[in-house]
């Protein structure tokens, strides 16, 4: 790739593969809606202080095994951090001031 | 569309241990070789484990300065992210080829500082942690992977170029497109590797929908440093175990699944995971129900014994089904061998299907190389060839050809790369003798 | 002392970049890598300080070499594993950044800290940083060097002339690199000869292992000396010098009156290719058709009566001679083998019954049975066989008794529950009516297609009975009145601990394998064997056929239980390692060797007297400021860095570059220094 492509060349080949991937991104979009709306419930219910994962779907209303899931994806990259333990399950919390990663 | 061709002596199919090692030792013999991974990192399995037996080394230190020798050595071109598609006998040897797919990032621009993979919006789950944890739709594949260059999952992206906007170096391409390498070899080795059983093979395991039984494969990710939650976790709750049970044989030596041989590394990444699971969490019980518990290699049976004097429990048993309580803890209802068959029901906080190797790839449509009952590839001088496919100039290694272990699996590859060097060295001196060898089995086997 | 003056921890030329490994929590989960990066970060000279979940990985070797390019780092500690693991991989990141590899030193924190101090997280973090700040004051005085390179002799020698060794022999020999092959006794072929078919492919296995032996023969680069033996062994990789013993034959040739000739010996005794189900003479062959093909004098049992010499004149020859062989080779592949193991008098009735013998005396008593005539033992038929596992494996100290060596044989065999299965199944398919008990404690088919022999047995109605380790069965004389002479008594965990009594004509015990005794082989070698006793390799994984004497290969079962195919396997990976050593025709040595100062050295040679290698040191004419004068002159390629002339030489005038009196120092200082810091913090 000798000749590095304008920022008007990139947005306009993201746009024509958007068209070509057209199915796999309404899925992605999708999906995506669906892990934001979720992430919104968590921080919200975050705010409380450090919760368990239990405690946190309870409060969610979404099943655990999916809380945990969003916990550990936020967790990898720094949108929430382990807390401590309670008993058998490890305590979360969202980060004292949001980094900009 | 630009072919480009490279000329090498050997060419592995493969980056996992088998293949990186069988390349390792051709290449420090002095022959070219070319290995193609289709991951867009080598590693293979291996990469993914804990820590292995009997040595209990942290995986990556044996595995890691493997794929870096395997990137540094300058005999060995490295092609990842890359599958064969067709090849052609030439001469005495085989024109391969193979296509490069597209990671949508400039290898050569690409400093793996993974800002793109920060800023990009969509968590997937992750198949390097057995998609028990997260990763982006771009991203490095895993910490340690060779090259460490990053690869956008085009199928599971919105296309918004957030990435593209956050990379200093403009590495982001979108425009990326398949390219075809001619690979011109006078032989090939096939290190394919093996997958495991699924998880949905078996009914009476809860058919793959039960949240707390989960596979070997998984329980490696949990006890990996690297791991998706960092401590080991059951999946439905993020609830530590205290109680964890093993099933083995789940997958092997089971006429119902059409598996009838034993995956001979079962027992001892149970007994490894136990003895590591009483490290991680010493106050819980842990379960091992078995039929036969084959400790054969070297050193392993000592381990075995300090298992059991480590207080794991043996349990000689045949766990027919798996269900659930209320509360999601898988429910076993075991027929106790040792006690005349009795049947019992006991509740585990997590169980570990301890699942088999079943054949991966399938060479046959692309090399012509015929499988053998057992589905890996057939080796028709088991004892005095093993790595002898049925065409000659294709070599195999590792569990391409059946289960084993690392050690075996290293030890195969030692062996491979003898043959295959055998065999280059004879078609480049104008010999004929392996050939002929291999058209006598052929014979043979088409007789049998 | 006047060096210490010279230490350079002043010396801002000094950039030293410090790195300690998490080594995946095998190190990070007992020492606190963390302290022990912020505390070295303040130590003089240091330019950087980092961690790593795994160093040894691309992404922390990048790291590296950053360092090196970046921030001018010039000399690198690492604290991680043991060196023997990954000393290679740090030098070769270090050189690809350009520096000398030898300006790095590893320390081994892992091996010899957080592996051995389980449970004390503080002691443990304490002992990294004493080691680390040590390794410190080492790299303050590192010095570049250049390894030592020197042509390897494109010749390898392999010994043992077993299934194992002729295969490594024959694949090192198809990479044009020579070898020689010595085989102990007068006959090639070990123990695969012995058998008669093998699994899993069930053909006969004198056929196969004939064919590789007549390559073996043929091949223009293989030299075989059978009643040969390694006596004395000096040099290194790539140049070892090798002394053989060759013991004469005897026998000069293919005699036409060969049978005439072994019926004039009036000498009988064991024969140990039946496992002493028969008896040979002293002139003999292992086995008709075995190679080569020419009688041997058994040296040890012949009484030179001269009564062979009467019928065959001129092919015999009584006078036992013995010829030694120069050797020079690059490497040394050692395929030694095993032997069965030998059951204790008493040992299930072994000894003390007649009818109770070995699973390698079965299959030679099924081979010398003949098919087509009822199974026969001592001159009785066999109708019932009991078979006993794990018999000299998988002992637990506190059940089993200890071996001779005080050792308790705690091994898995490997191959003996295959094999068990495997001639229950031609037991089945010669002598239908005999009935076969199976006492086992777990059964091991692991390997491809062995499974099918253990469906095969249950098919063929062979019953299993399961014991446990602390309830082992036992063999007893049946009482009289009994058809059977024997009777086994056991627990049967397949009926719930059942107490159960299996009469039986035959007892065949599925013995172990055993290295064979080659004490005086690994002296000479000085290679170690491990606690079962098999030779051990460097690293089940990251280099595992090689020994820690470099160009010390092993091969097959002298490493441990293997079956044909896997020793096979092994021969040939040893191979691929002798052609990676030897085929470039140049080896590389480490640079760890003494050196000289002639301005100290007054030349009182006492280093070349208490040197124990030969031509590593001498006294050597030298002209110094004009003046002639005998001084200590090393030879590197000799000399392997011992330190005997170090510690001898009056006049301090003699290092081992890479470990000088002068680093010794500093390090123990450091050492103390740490202690003493520790302490007052405390």
């Amino acid at each position: 790739m000798s000749d590095k492509q304008t920022k008007k060349e990139k947005m306009q080949i993201l746009k024509e593969l958007r068209e070509q991937y057209a199915d796999s991104v309404a899925k992605t979009q999708a999906h995506l809606k669906e892990q934001q709306s979720a992430r919104r419930l968590l921080k919200k219910a975050m705010k409380t202080g450090p919760m368990t994962v239990p405690e946190i779907a309870e409060a969610v209303n979404l099943p655990s095994d999916e809380v945990l899931w969003h916990i550990v994806a936020m967790k990898k990259y720094d949108l929430v951090t382990e807390v401590g333990q309670d008993g058998e399950y490890y305590k979360y919390a969202l980060p004292v001031k949001e980094k900009k990663s | 569309m630009a072919t480009n061709k490279i000329k090498v002596d050997a060419l592995v199919v493969g980056g996992g241990i088998s293949g990186m090692q069988t390349a390792l030792d051709l290449a420090d013999q002095g022959y070219q070789v070319a290995l193609v991974e289709k991951e867009a990192s080598i590693g293979g399995k291996m990469i993914a484990l804990s820590k292995v037996f009997p040595t209990l080394d942290c995986c990556s230190c044996i595995t890691t300065p493997k794929m870096s020798a395997v990137a540094h050595q300058e005999n060995i071109t490295l092609l990842t992210y890359c599958e064969v598609d067709h090849i052609k006998q030439n001469g005495k040897g085989f024109i391969v080829g193979a296509t490069n797919k597209p990671r949508y990032v400039d290898m050569d621009l690409c400093t793996g500082c993974r800002q793109c993979e920060y800023v990009c919006p969509v968590d997937l789950k992750n198949p390097f942690d057995n998609n028990l944890g997260a990763i982006r739709a771009i991203r490095v594949p895993f910490s340690t992977a060779v090259p460490q260059k990053v690869v956008l999952d085009i199928d599971n992206c919105i296309l918004c170029g957030k990435c593209q906007t956050a990379c200093a170096v403009d590495a982001i391409d979108f425009t990326q497109q398949p390219e075809e390498i001619m690979i011109e070899t006078d032989s090939i080795l096939l290190a394919t590797g093996f997958e495991v059983t699924p998880k949905d093979a078996k009914k009476e395991y809860g058919n793959g929908k039960l949240l707390n039984v989960i596979d070997g494969l998984d329980m490696e990710r949990l006890l990996a440093p690297t791991g998706p939650y960092g401590h080991v976790l059951r999946p439905s709750d993020g609830k530590e175990p205290d109680s964890i049970a093993y099933v083995q044989c789940a997958g092997s030596r089971d006429e119902t699944l059409g598996v009838e041989y034993c995956s001979r590394v079962c027992c001892m990444y149970a007994i490894k995971q136990a003895m590591l699971l009483s490290g991680a969490l010493p106050l819980a019980d842990i379960t091992i129900y078995y039929m036969d518990i084959r400790a054969f290699g070297k050193g392993y049976e000592q381990f075995y014994q300090n298992a059991k004097a480590m207080g794991i429990q043996f349990i000689k048993g045949k766990v027919a089904k798996i269900k659930e309580d209320e509360n999601q803890n898988p429910v076993f209802r075991v027929e106790m061998v040792d006690e005349g068959g009795s049947v019992v029901e006991h509740t585990h906080d997590l169980a570990v299907l301890s699942v088999g190797m079943l054949p991966s790839f399938d060479p046959t449509p692309i090399f012509n190389v015929p499988n053998d009952t057992d589905g890996f590839i057939m080796t028709p001088d088991q004892n005095f060839s093993a790595s002898l496919t049925m065409i000659p100039g294709i070599f195999a290694a590792g569990a391409a050809t059946g289960p084993m272990d690392i050690v075996d699996s290293i030890m195969t590859a030692g062996s491979a790369a003898s043959a295959a060097s055998a065999y280059i060295k004879s078609q480049q001196n104008g010999k004929e003798e392996s050939s002929s060898k291999i058209a006598d089995l052929q014979k043979e086997s088409q007789h049998a | 002392m006047p060096e210490k003056k010279d230490l350079q921890k002043d010396n801002e030329d000094i950039r030293i970049g410090v790195y300690t490994c998490y080594c995946g929590g095998n190190i990070s989960d007992i020492v606190d890598c963390e302290k022990v990066r912020e505390l070295t970060e303040t130590l003089p000279n240091v330019v950087v300080s980092r961690t790593d979940m795994s160093m040894c990985s691309d992404a922390g070797q990048a790291m590296i070499e950053e360092d090196i390019r970046k921030h001018g780092v010039n000399r690198v500690v690492i604290g991680a594993c043991a060196p023997s693991l990954h000393e290679q991989t740090f030098r070769g990141a270090v050189a690809r950044a350009g520096l000398n590899p030898f300006l790095y030193y590893h320390v081994g924190i892992r091996e010899q800290d957080s592996w051995v101090h389980h449970g004390n997280h503080e002691a443990a973090t304490e002992k990294a940083i004493v080691l680390m700040n040590s390794g410190l004051a080492k790299a303050r005085l590192l010095k570049p060097l250049k390894p030592i390179k020197l042509t390897a002799q494109k010749h390898a020698l392999v010994i043992g002339g077993g299934v194992a060794g002729l295969r490594s022999a024959w694949d090192i020999a198809n990479q044009d690199i020579k070898v020689t092959l010595v085989e102990k006794s007068p006959f090639l072929g070990g123990r695969m000869a012995q058998l008669e078919t093998v699994f899993p492919t069930n053909k006969p296995a004198r056929d196969s292992l004939h064919e590789l032996i007549e390559k073996v023969i043929d091949h223009p680069s293989i030299t075989i000396h059978t009643q040969a033996e390694v006596k004395s062994m000096s040099g290194y990789i790539g140049d070892f010098n090798i002394k053989i013993e060759q013991i004469s034959r005897g026998v000069s040739s293919e005699l036409a009156d060969q049978e005439a000739v072994i019926d004039s010996c009036p000498v009988e005794v064991s024969d140990e290719f039946n496992y002493g189900l028969k008896t040979r003479k002293a002139i003999y062959q292992a086995y008709p058709g075995n190679f080569p093909s020419t009688l041997a004098i058994d040296w040890e049992n012949c009484t030179l009566c001269g009564k062979c010499e009467k019928v065959n004149s001129s092919g015999i020859d009584l006078k036992k001679k013995s010829e030694i062989i120069d050797v020079n080779v690059g490497a040394v592949v050692v395929a030694t083998g095993f032997k069965p193991y030998e059951p204790r008098q008493g040992e299930y009735g072994y000894g003390d019954f007649k009818e109770v013998i070995t699973l390698p005396q079965m299959i030679r008593l099924l081979a010398l049975n003949g098919k087509d005539k009822a199974l026969m033992f001592k001159g009785r038929t066999v109708r019932n066989i009991g078979l006993i596992h794990c018999v000299g494996s998988r002992h637990v100290p506190g059940i089993h008794e200890p071996q001779e060596d005080g050792k308790v044989n705690d091994y898995c065999s490997r191959v003996c529950c295959t094999a068990t299965l495997h001639m229950t199944n031609d037991i089945r398919q010669h002598y239908p009516d005999v009935n076969m008990y199976d006492v086992y404690e777990d059964i091991r088919t692991y390997g491809r297609n062995h499974e099918e022999y253990y469906k095969q047995a249950s098919e063929n109605l062979v019953r299993f009975v399961r014991f446990q380790a602390a309830e082992g069965p036992q063999v007893f004389a049946s009482e009289n009145g009994n058809d059977q002479p024997l009777v086994i008594k056991t627990k049967d965990y397949l009926t719930a601990g059942l107490d159960i009594e299996i009469p039986v004509d035959l007892v065949v015990l599925s013995v172990g394998f055993m290295p064979n005794p080659i004490e005086e082989l690994t002296k000479i070698l000085k290679i170690n064997p491990g606690n079962d006793r098999f030779l051990q390799e460097v690293h089940p994984k990251l280099r595992p056929v090689e020994t820690a004497v470099s160009g010390i290969i092993l091969a097959g079962t002298a490493q441990g239980p293997m079956n044909i195919q896997e020793s096979v396997t092994a021969a040939s990976a040893a191979a691929s390692k002798v052609s990676v050593l030897l085929g470039q025709g140049q080896v590389e040595l480490e640079p760890f060797v003494a050196d000289v100062d002639h301005d100290k050295c007054n030349g009182s040679g006492e280093c070349v007297q208490v040197c124990p290698y030969e031509d590593a040191i001498s006294l050597e004419e030298v002209t110094i400021n004009g003046k002639v004068c005998k001084r200590a002159v090393v030879i590197p390629a000799n000399c392997v860095g011992c330190g005997s002339c170090v510690s001898a030489c009056p006049n301090r005038a003699i290092d081992i570059q890479g470990w000088t009196l002068g680093q010794y120092e500093s390090m123990v200082d450091a050492i103390a220094e740490g202690m003493l810091a520790l302490e007052v913090s405390a």
